[in-house]
């Protein structure tokens, strides 16, 4: 296991942020967590990252228990923080020097560290010019490339995509889903976006109210968000299952008209991660 | 590591075109425009005049020759009229800054009649202690008149025997070195330097503040690296930069200021306590903008709370306005201000080219202050992690 959580507490004040949470991530995937605004998934992170300490309960993370090996566990993690967490008037490679070199890198080592970097996030070009020239999708670029430079076991990132095109937006996910089948990295990925979280991750959670309340692997929602009901005029239904190709439902018509039946309507899949994640967390509006 | 942590910061720093102009070029500017305006304050003689309308309606020879004494001075410049001057003309569209009208015979009068007067009226910005200088000057003038008639009626020459201000000489004393007179520009010097170091916090602040609010201090968090080494990382350039500004500033003195029509600096004191001064100084300076960087949340937060505490203490320090023209309860403030011990370090080494014996209970004072700055930055910062 990447990360193996028990009974988390976290209190500011008088309000639980994270209430008795239970989660388990799998080494090597990319794991998503969703959660409407004030969930606790920053606080989770940051828990995650030692920039917030906790009440209660246990952290494991790479085998580590969080209590007693803060160092190992930031030598094999790295946070990608959801602001720009660079110097706007250092270089790409500045940047990228001064933060390898906090993680011990030195000399040719470094160097060619950084180089691996700037290759993966596709910045070699902008290596000299300095971050604050740079567009919301090359800031946010710089932003993992800096994160990747101690070669972390697990990458946490949170809401890596806000406020950049979909051209930038579509590339960022290509990188992350590259970081994670080459370098074999486990991803935590936090986002509000939906289809971004449906695209890359194959572990899905919920977050609301500082608890776990949906916990999936993409293949578990897959499965229930393609049947598709049909209802038939002798009050019967049909349910076709639209997961591999549409055969079936052709195969399902054909079946119908054979028996002189009509079709009087036809439910389509709804299951998907939106209707989940918006029947759990209700719809009222979240500050 | 350190070498880079050394690296980004000085970039940070040379790459602030802002703070480079605060640190470098508003000293430079305060030193040349003090030393020049305070030139006359340290000097024996002004290059401006106060300029004295004296009236008479009954001139004489006598009269003539007491004029020509009056004018053989340094500091006033006395213009006879025969008519009685309206006042306010004569002040305030003449320009004049006294107006001395005289009773009528004066100079045949004086020492042997009663009925003899100077009326003296004073422009409202003159100060009360031009106006008692005056009064002194005229005063020592008329009794040097005086005795003279009396000495000359007994037959005794009395050329140069009056003028009593030639034997008296005035010589500024060191310690254990050769003597020199003090300048303004060995005021100005240190006192706009102090300042200028004390503004480190504008670009500490910044820093900080960015690092702050860009997320970047999280990303530095949740990495192995401690808070000293993230101190000290931002403590030695900012140090470098103090240093940078001692250097230069007294070049200014040195070079620049002379070529403006100034005196050069001249460091009485040996440069070792100036080196150990500016150490102690930027030291302290450092602490103290470190601890207005950690409690501030905002740019503009900082330079409030910076600059305007920094003016503050540069006010009532004797950096703006020399402590030896304040009035005693005034002199007693300025104590609890850091930038008057530095400032006396400073004065006490270059103009009095004193001794570590001299300074050494400022510096004590300056060490404690940037301990009690500094803890309180890393208690704060250690409060902020956890």
């Amino acid at each position: 296991m990447a990360i193996h959580i028990k009974n988390l507490i976290k209190k500011y004040k008088n309000t639980i942020v994270l209430d008795h949470l239970d989660l388990t991530i799998k080494e090597g995937s990319i794991f998503g967590l969703l959660g409407p605004n004030g969930a606790g998934k920053t606080t989770l992170v940051s828990i995650l990252n030692f920039l917030v300490s906790k009440d209660f309960g246990e952290v494991q993370i790479l085998g580590y228990d969080s209590d007693k090996n803060e160092k190992e566990i930031k030598a094999r993690s790295s946070l990608v923080p959801q602001s720009y967490a660079f110097y706007p008037t250092l270089s790409a490679f500045e940047n990228l020097e001064f933060f390898g070199a906090l993680y011990g890198l030195t000399g040719k080592v470094l160097h060619t560290k950084i180089d691996h970097c700037l290759a993966l996030t596709s910045l070699e070009k902008y290596r000299e010019a300095r971050a604050e020239t740079f567009s919301g999708g090359l800031k946010r670029r710089l932003n993992i490339a800096i994160g990747l430079l101690n070669s972390p076991q697990i990458l946490y990132l949170d809401e890596p995509t806000v406020g950049i095109d979909p051209q930038s937006r579509s590339y960022i996910l290509s990188v992350i889903k590259n970081i994670n089948q080459i370098e074999g990295t486990t991803i935590v990925y936090t986002s509000h976006y939906m289809e971004e979280i449906e695209y890359l991750c194959d572990d899905i959670a919920i977050l609301d109210q500082g608890k776990i309340v949906f916990h999936e692997t993409k293949e578990t929602i897959n499965a229930h968000s393609n049947i598709a009901k049909i209802h038939l005029s002798d009050t019967s239904t049909q349910e076709v299952n639209l997961q591999s190709n549409y055969d079936a439902l052709v195969d399902t018509f054909c079946d119908i008209k054979q028996k002189s039946l009509h079709v009087k309507e036809i439910e389509l899949p709804k299951n998907n991660l939106e209707n989940i994640f918006m029947s759990i967390t209700k719809k009222e509006l979240r500050d | 590591m350190f070498y880079y942590i050394l690296k980004k910061e000085f970039l940070l720093i040379i790459r602030n075109l802002h703070a480079l102009i605060v640190l470098f070029v508003m000293p430079t500017v305060f030193i040349i425009i003090m030393t020049l305006a305070l030139q006359n304050t340290y000097a024996n003689k002004y290059d401006v005049k106060l300029s004295v309308l004296l009236s008479s309606e009954t001139p004489s020879l006598a009269l003539e020759s007491f004029v020509q004494t009056l004018n053989s001075n340094t500091f006033f410049t006395f213009t006879f009229t025969q008519t009685t001057p309206v006042v306010e003309e004569a002040l305030y569209h003449q320009k004049y800054d006294f107006v001395l009208t005289l009773s009528n015979d004066f100079t045949e009068k004086l020492g042997k009649s009663r009925d003899v007067s100077m009326a003296l009226f004073s422009r409202s910005d003159i100060s009360y202690q031009q106006v008692a200088f005056l009064k002194q000057f005229l005063s020592a003038k008329l009794s040097e008149m005086v005795i003279g008639n009396l000495l000359k009626m007994q037959g005794i020459k009395t050329q140069n025997a009056l003028n009593f201000e030639e034997i008296i000489s005035n010589t500024y004393v060191l310690k254990d070195k050769n003597t020199t007179t003090v300048t303004s520009v060995q005021h100005s010097v240190p006192s706009w330097l102090i300042f200028s170091m004390f503004f480190i916090l504008i670009p500490i602040s910044n820093t900080f503040i960015n690092e702050k609010n860009f997320g970047t201090i999280d990303k530095i968090r949740s990495i192995n690296v401690s808070l000293s080494t993230m101190m000290m990382g931002k403590f030695i350039p900012y140090f470098v930069m103090n240093q940078l500004q001692v250097f230069g500033m007294i070049l200014v003195g040195m070079y620049l200021i002379p070529l403006l029509g100034g005196d050069s600096l001249v460091i009485n004191g040996s440069i070792f306590l100036l080196m150990l001064v500016s150490f102690v100084v930027s030291i302290a300076a450092i602490s103290f903008a470190l601890t207005i960087a950690t409690l501030s949340n905002s740019s503009e937060m900082a330079t409030i709370l910076g600059g305007t505490s920094n003016i503050i203490l540069a006010a009532i320090g004797g950096i703006m306005v020399p402590k030896v023209v304040m009035p005693k309860f005034m002199q007693d403030v300025s104590e609890i201000s850091p930038m008057s011990w530095a400032l006396d370090c400073f004065l006490d080494i270059i103009v009095k080219g004193g001794s570590f014996g001299d300074i050494q209970f400022n510096v004590m004072k300056l060490l404690l202050f940037a301990l009690l700055f500094f803890t309180l930055a890393c208690l704060m910062l250690n409060y902020r992690r956890n």
